[in-house]
């Protein structure tokens, strides 16, 4: 509507994103880095299913099954790239503890660990909002708005921050949950986080009805919330119990 | 819990000295990008820039595809000439001791890059929001502030942050101008000045090389435009006695310099011997004739120039006031300046991280040449012009490289 508009959008989508950004992942440079990767490793992601993708385009957008087919093998491969990514982790983690023996440092604390994955979800949820929500933000920044005709009580740009939100809360916390699950060897975290990610995707269907982003953006938010609160209570147990 | 009743993890300090690299690097092509795109072209801005890089062709959009193309690749090749034969006169004058004419008119070449590129620039911001601002203000403004940018890149002794802000500007000045040349000149002359690189460094006659071993063979810093991070310090690294030790990082395949230990009692190395030699200055915007950028292909060599320099690994040892010297143009840091040898004194450090194109100031900080910020900043830039989408997966890619080398 106005660059004032569009700023607030972008800081719906992005805002928590650069407050943990200032306060946690800029303190440490190594977790920088760990951003800037677990960010291009989502954009190839996106890349390589766009590329397999691409022979079944353009779908047909008066029926909701091919999107949920194209959402789910998304998120399964999404999910095939976070085990993928626990490997790397693993080694990774070898090689940083055998950096800190020959530096004579203690070897990688819990919080250091919880933070790597944390700075690893925070990057996929940034790379998810930039693409799915900021790319769609220019024409905000301009005189007018637009409102989408299945949601007309939302300005189309507000679902779709408020959305992007939603999954940079679900991704970030969800790499915590899964790294922890991993490690752990704990069933439960490693089921939820996939199952979570797949619900979630699967509501933003739901904004296809007409009136459908009423109903979709709070479950979205219950699902948010959800993973916030199962990532809290699993840190909490991890911290107290040494 | 509180954090400092145990000792730091190494996850405090790892990957410290590229992240400060990064962070200019991105800050320039940030604001590249923000110039691009709120000086759009979409305010008529002349159709093509006249200046050296489109001597040969200049674009109109009725040409195919291969006449542009064409003509593009005849525009890189006039540059690429051009800034050879620029380099070969830089080397002749360096062999020659002319130190001091490279230095003032690396000085002057700064002034009109942030008095000339700098005022077009702002004058285009001031067009396109419409500032009331007078000339007489104006003037005075751009005037200082391009004096202090010269002070503060040619003398070493100012304000670090100073000194970074104004390098970013530079770079930034310089890039923006390069994309608003034609699109493709912009790309074919981005892949020859790549090349151009390549051969001048690696070619036994290639004028860069030259330099190098001119350098090396006195013992002296070339003098050039070159970005200097502020270095790293390691609170619990004070066993060396008070002796600043310089890492000069050994190339791993260049055998033609044996790795001669050459210890100097007298550094002579002046971080603030810095200056861009190849810029034939007189880049007037209304298109005189002989208005180049050669700011950037000039920073390009010298910062490939720092790929040959390491090729040789010397420890020196400074005097206890040169260690003085050398934190005072570091102001802000308080400890001894110690980059991690960690007692080990005669063998070079296995942590050697002989990386390439990035080399080692003398106080130990992580160095990176102009031409780079400027490169990415073009092609970042570039990009901006399309999408944003290309903008973030080309800064993506661009960091990535640059964090792997």
């Amino acid at each position: 509507m106005t660059v004032e508009a569009g700023i607030g959008y972008a800081l719906i989508a992005l805002g928590p994103s650069l407050s943990l950004f200032v306060s946690v992942v800029s303190k440490k440079p190594f977790l920088i880095l760990t951003l800037l990767s677990s960010t291009l490793l989502w954009l190839i992601s996106l890349i390589v299913l766009s590329g397999i993708w691409r022979a079944f385009l353009p779908l047909n957008s008066t029926t909701w099954w091919p999107y949920a087919i194209l959402i789910i093998t998304s998120v399964g491969f999404q999910e095939g790239l976070r085990i993928f990514l626990w490997r790397v982790y693993k080694k990774l983690e070898d090689i940083l503890d055998a950096f800190a023996e020959r530096v004579s440092k203690p070897r990688l604390f819990l919080t250091d660990k919880m933070q790597i994955a944390l700075a690893g979800g925070l990057g996929h949820g940034v790379a998810h909002a930039v693409f799915f929500c900021l790319s769609l933000l220019t024409p905000s920044f301009g005189p007018a708005t637009f409102f989408n005709d299945r949601c007309p009580k939302m300005p189309f740009f507000l679902v779709s921050a408020l959305i992007a939100l939603a999954f940079v809360t679900i991704h970030t916390f969800s790499m915590v949950i899964a790294f922890n699950g991993y490690a752990e060897q704990n069933k439960v975290d490693q089921v939820f986080v996939p199952a979570v990610h797949m619900v979630a995707a699967l509501m933003t269907l739901v904004n296809f009805s007409s009136g459908g982003c009423l109903v979709a953006i709070p479950l979205l938010y219950v699902m948010a919330i959800l993973t916030l609160m199962h990532c809290g209570k699993m840190v909490w147990r991890r911290l107290t119990e040494n | 819990m509180a954090p400092n009743s145990r000792p730091t993890s190494v996850l405090d300090s790892l990957g410290e000295e590229i992240i400060r690299i990064v962070t200019p690097v991105s800050i320039c092509m940030f604001l590249v990008v923000i110039l691009v795109s709120v000086l759009d072209s979409s305010s008529s801005s002349p159709s093509s820039v006249s200046s050296m890089a489109t001597i040969a062709y200049s674009e109109t959009d009725s040409d195919s595809s291969w006449d542009k193309f064409l003509g593009a690749l005849w525009n890189s090749l006039a540059f690429v000439a051009v800034v050879t034969v620029v380099t070969f006169v830089l080397v002749l004058l360096f062999y020659l001791r002319c130190t001091r004419f490279l230095k003032f008119y690396m000085a002057f070449s700064a002034f009109i890059v942030l008095g000339f590129l700098g005022g077009e620039i702002a004058l285009f911001l001031i067009q396109d929001f419409s500032i009331p601002v007078d000339c007489v203000t104006f003037f005075v403004v751009l005037f200082n502030f391009a004096v202090v940018g010269v002070l503060a890149v040619f003398m070493s002794k100012m304000a670090i942050f100073v000194t970074q802000g104004y390098l970013v500007i530079i770079g930034m000045l310089v890039a923006y101008w390069f994309t608003m040349l034609p699109e493709w000149t912009t790309w074919v002359m981005l892949v020859a000045m790549a090349l151009y690189d390549l051969a001048a460094v690696l070619l036994p006659v290639g004028p860069l090389r030259l330099l190098v071993e001119l350098a090396i063979s006195r013992d002296e810093d070339i003098p050039a435009l070159v970005y200097e991070a502020r270095p790293v310090t390691h609170s619990d690294s004070g066993h060396d006695g008070g002796v600043v030790q310089r890492r000069v990082w050994r190339e791993r395949h260049n055998s033609a310099h044996d790795p001669a230990e050459v210890p100097i009692t007298n550094s002579t190395v002046n971080p603030g011997l810095h200056g861009n030699s190849n810029n034939d200055s007189a880049s007037n915007a209304n298109g005189t004739s002989i208005a180049n950028e050669n700011t950037s292909p000039g920073s390009l060599s010298v910062n490939s120039v720092h790929n040959v320099t390491n090729s040789v690994a010397a420890r020196e040892r400074l005097s206890q006031d040169s260690e003085d010297k050398s934190e005072l143009s570091v102001p802000l840091i308080d400890h001894r300046i110690n980059v991690g040898s960690q007692g080990h004194e005669d063998a070079i450090p296995s942590e050697n991280l002989a990386l390439e194109g990035v080399g080692l100031g003398s106080s130990g900080a992580i160095k990176l040449g102009l031409g780079d910020f400027i490169f990415y900043s073009v092609l970042v830039g570039r990009a901006a012009m399309y999408d944003f989408m290309t903008v973030y997966a080309c800064y993506l890619a661009i960091i990535a490289g640059l964090v792997l080398h």
